[in-house]
């Protein structure tokens, strides 16, 4: 059938199915985060040329800013599709941190300490997969606990560890800070292109929306809930294992007791401006990109805004409840003819 | 009497035979030992109150019980099935009541949620290849749906034509049906049996599970009654009359279910609308409400007669045109203002609009006249205790005690303690919205007695109702109601189904204009 169409209307008709797997709200809030974020790019450019600066250097430390909010917004999105979420991930970082300063200070090359870093957090991840699995908690509550817990173990794990921790683990060379300092933009890009083409030719994400939908219907045809679930998990500890890893090479020091606090906000208010409902069912990927982008062009704008720096995280939370509330009150009458039906 | 049921492919065996299948909760039995055949291309009728049995055996059938005792025989092979695939993967495919199905996701997708989708050479999803797939069953099966939308922008009949068509893509020998046409509407209704009466003829085996009875003698060849867990009577239906099947299922005759309405003088006109618009709803709607008189609002889902209720109500306002109530002019700002005044309106579906389901049946209850017995904002328990009791025993709502959770008491009893609720603050105007969707043939009958009554005590009641005999033998007029509007009015011996029908769907016009 499609061996006799030509290759290019193959390739839109192929585009237009895909563009059609999306819910148009979802794809309206894409669409007003496309245009919202060139709104601000706009306005920085014209900031830099005020100010003569270059507007080249602010577009090029985009990516390395946004590329830990982006990453942990990608750890949430498949678990927030299936109707999960996990509060623990900025814990599970500091677990993350903790492990890479205990092997930088016994003196492990570079390459052990990142993958030790990474699989901390890619562990943790699962490890909160399987108590849910396990014990049927509701991951909100399972991961409250964890919120508080892996902290804990951080600082325990640091202080049996190292003798007399001094509470900071202090990375001075350099050959330790590359993904974090030198290569979070290009790590982003790496991980973001494979992540798209997943959300529109994989059928892992797919299932998983259906689970957040209707675990009943997912079982009545033959899947398992709880095995899509804890696979979410898994997906959601690579992705945070990335993040971990940029969050954690990046400053000269880490403490366990502080990195990552409030990181889970940030990135559930960058996944839900996105267009994903916290409940599960939609949502997008590129949604969840596109919301952690706008909330730091936000933050970018005020600052040459000459927004007070009390006010710019007011600011910040309140253009999270903003455009949800303006598409809610949008979409008023549309839910309310659907509640009709 | 009841003739003995076609035996005529007694050479091969029965696609269907249950030998003395039992389930039991504990102490409790649910269905006792029930022994039945089902050839191939035979419909069978499942019928029985709320708690008969019929749930079970549907899920006993569809692998998400597994029998106590007894043995299911497919194809003369005595089967089992741990799980639903395992009913699915022997040919038999469930249409539950609840359909269930993954609503942001589209048809494609929905269709094949369960399968491994066509890939390319890289791996991708083929989508092309997803959609063909999709297509082609639902086109085998003689439909044609967008299969790249999303699932829930279908109508309830569409729904179930795409679940009827993938579950026979699958090779179903026995499709089991329960309760298909609750929320459907009529001409709906008449194209599903099409494809039911088809697929008989291609040999496909059905089990269909009604409370409407009218269906079940247009379609089913044999009919099962079960009541209290046991298989009271299996015959053929043509062996039947409705009034036996009553009895049968209930002890009562039909004339109780559906009491003929008898002339009665009209009171007061207590409500009155005149040009009544609101723009993509309802369309230059007129009409009056007298006291002790019962309106019918016929038409199909989306005609717009729930949403010209809600306007009524205060839920939003109207555009354009007047309304009055008790004679004044009636512009109502809110629900509340409608409730403390007496108008009350009663939703469709009880679940997601009226009941807290966790909630106890007292406080569910009492919520209703809660500010009729309270004092500075406290709620006099004695007070409280006293009336929902007497609600309890009034709308006779059974129930292991007030305490209850409402959630869990069946539909019929839900919709009583509702009922009760609102008719407790003794309103004038009562708009009752689809009150005996999903009910069993027993609470329905309590339930049309309970409105009589309030019509003969002079309160006006609006009828909404997509079962006809219902709203036909419930009313003293019958409004219909087509995209909005009002088609036509309907009293006398103009009451019958075929012009409801024909109003609803705007046959009449067209003729007419024809």
């Amino acid at each position: 059938m499609s061996a006799t169409s030509p290759p290019a209307a193959l390739r839109s008709s192929t585009a237009r199915l895909i563009y059609r797997l999306f819910p148009s709200a979802v794809r309206q809030r894409i669409l007003f985060l496309l245009i919202g974020n060139l709104v601000l790019l706009g306005y920085l450019f014209f900031a830099a040329w005020e100010r003569n600066s270059s507007f080249w250097n602010e577009l090029s430390s985009i990516a390395p800013n946004i590329a830990p909010q982006v990453l942990g917004a990608f750890a949430l999105t498949g678990l927030i599709y299936c109707g999960a979420i996990d509060l623990s991930i900025g814990s599970i970082i500091a677990v993350a941190g903790t492990s890479f300063g205990i092997l930088h200070y016994y003196d492990m090359p570079p390459l052990v300490c990142y993958a030790g870093c990474f699989l901390t957090a890619t562990a943790f991840s699962l490890l909160n997969g399987f108590l849910i699995r396990l014990l049927k908690i509701s991951p909100i509550i399972l991961t409250l606990g964890g919120l508080t817990l892996y902290r804990g173990l951080a600082l325990i794990f640091a202080h049996l560890a190292i003798p007399d921790f001094p509470e900071v683990f202090t990375i001075q060379d350099e050959a330790y800070q590359g993904p974090g300092k030198f290569y979070a933009g290009e790590i982003l890009l790496v991980v973001l292109i494979p992540v798209l083409l997943w959300e529109a030719f994989g059928k892992l994400p797919r299932l998983w929306l259906a689970v957040g939908c209707s675990p009943v219907a997912c079982e009545r045809q033959g899947l398992d809930p709880a095995r899509l679930r804890l696979r979410a998990f898994l997906f959601s500890g690579l992705f945070l294992g990335f993040a971990a890893l940029i969050l954690v090479t990046n400053p000269q020091q880490i403490k366990p007791s502080q990195i990552g606090t409030g990181f889970e906000l940030t990135v559930i208010g960058a996944v839900v401006l996105g267009g994903t409902n916290i409940f599960g069912g939609q949502g997008s990927y590129l949604g969840s990109a596109l919301g952690a982008c706008f909330l730091y062009l936000v933050s970018r704008s005020m600052i040459y805004f000459g927004v007070d720096a009390y006010w710019r995280e007011a600011i910040e939370g309140a253009v999270i409840v903003v455009v949800i509330g303006i598409d809610c009150w949008l979409h008023r009458t549309e839910k309310l003819l659907e509640e009709l039906k | 009497m009841i003739d003995k049921v076609d035996r005529a492919a007694a050479d091969s065996p029965p696609l269907l035979r249950l030998e003395r299948l039992t389930k039991s909760f504990g102490n409790h039995v649910a269905l006792k030992p029930l022994s039945l055949a089902l050839n191939r291309g035979k419909i069978l009728g499942l019928v029985g109150e709320n708690g008969a049995g019929k749930s079970t055996l549907i899920k006993l059938l569809s692998g998400l019980y597994q029998p106590s005792g007894g043995e299911i025989f497919v194809d003369g092979q005595a089967v089992q099935f741990p799980s639903a695939r395992d009913a699915l993967d022997l040919g038999i495919a469930t249409i539950h009541q609840e359909l269930e199905y993954a609503a942001h996701l589209t048809v494609a997708e929905n269709m094949l949620l369960g399968e491994d989708w066509p890939r390319t050479p890289w791996l991708a999803t083929d989508w092309h290849a997803v959609h063909a797939i999709a297509r082609q069953r639902l086109e085998s099966f003689g439909i044609s749906i967008p299969t790249d939308i999303q699932f829930e922008s279908l109508s309830a009949v569409q729904k179930q034509e795409v679940a009827i068509a993938n579950a026979l893509a699958r090779k179903a020998k026995l499709l089991i049906l329960d309760e298909p046409s609750a929320a459907l509407t009529e001409p709906e209704i008449k194209r599903l049996f099409g494809h039911l009466t088809r697929l008989r003829e291609e040999g496909v085996s059905m089990i269909y599970v009604s409370h409407r009875l009218d269906e079940i003698f247009t379609l089913t060849d044999e009919v099962a009654i079960l009541r209290d867990g046991s298989l009271i009577e299996h015959g053929s239906t043509r062996g039947i009359t409705a009034e036996r099947m009553v009895a049968q299922m209930v002890g009562r005759d039909l004339e109780q279910v559906f009491p003929h309405r008898k002339q009665r003088l009209l009171g007061q006109p207590l409500l009155e609308l005149e040009d009544v618009s609101r723009a993509g709803m309802f369309h230059n709607i007129s009409f009056t409400l007298h006291a002790g008189e019962i309106v019918g609002l016929a038409g199909l889902v989306g005609a717009g007669r729930s949403e010209l209720a809600r306007a009524i109500y205060g839920l939003y306002p109207i555009e354009s045109g007047t309304m009055h109530y008790l004679g004044k002019p009636w512009r109502p700002r809110s629900a509340q203002q409608a409730v403390e005044t007496g108008l009350v309106y009663i939703p469709e579906e009880r679940k997601r609009q009226a009941l807290v389901l966790d909630h106890s049946l007292r406080e569910s209850i009492s919520i209703g006249f809660a500010n009729l017995i309270s004092r500075f904002g406290f709620i006099s328990t004695r007070q409280e205790k006293a009336k929902v009791d007497s609600v309890l025993k009034t709308y006779d709502v059974r129930s292991s005690g007030p305490d209850q959770s409402i959630g869990q008491l069946s539909g019929g009893n839900q919709q009583k303690a509702i009922l009760g609720r609102w008719f407790e603050r003794n309103p004038e105007v009562i708009i009752l919205d689809e009150p005996t969707r999903g009910i069993d043939i027993g609470a329905k009958a309590q339930i049309h007695k309970l409105v009589e009554e309030l019509a003969d005590q002079g309160k006006a009641i609006l009828l909404i109702s997509s079962d006809l005999p219902e709203i036909l033998s419930m009313s003293d007029r019958v409004l219909v109601m087509n995209r909005g509007r009002i088609e036509t009015e309907l009293i006398g011996d103009e009451k019958t189904e075929h012009n409801v029908v024909l109003a609803a769907s705007g046959l009449s016009r067209e003729e007419a204009t024809a």
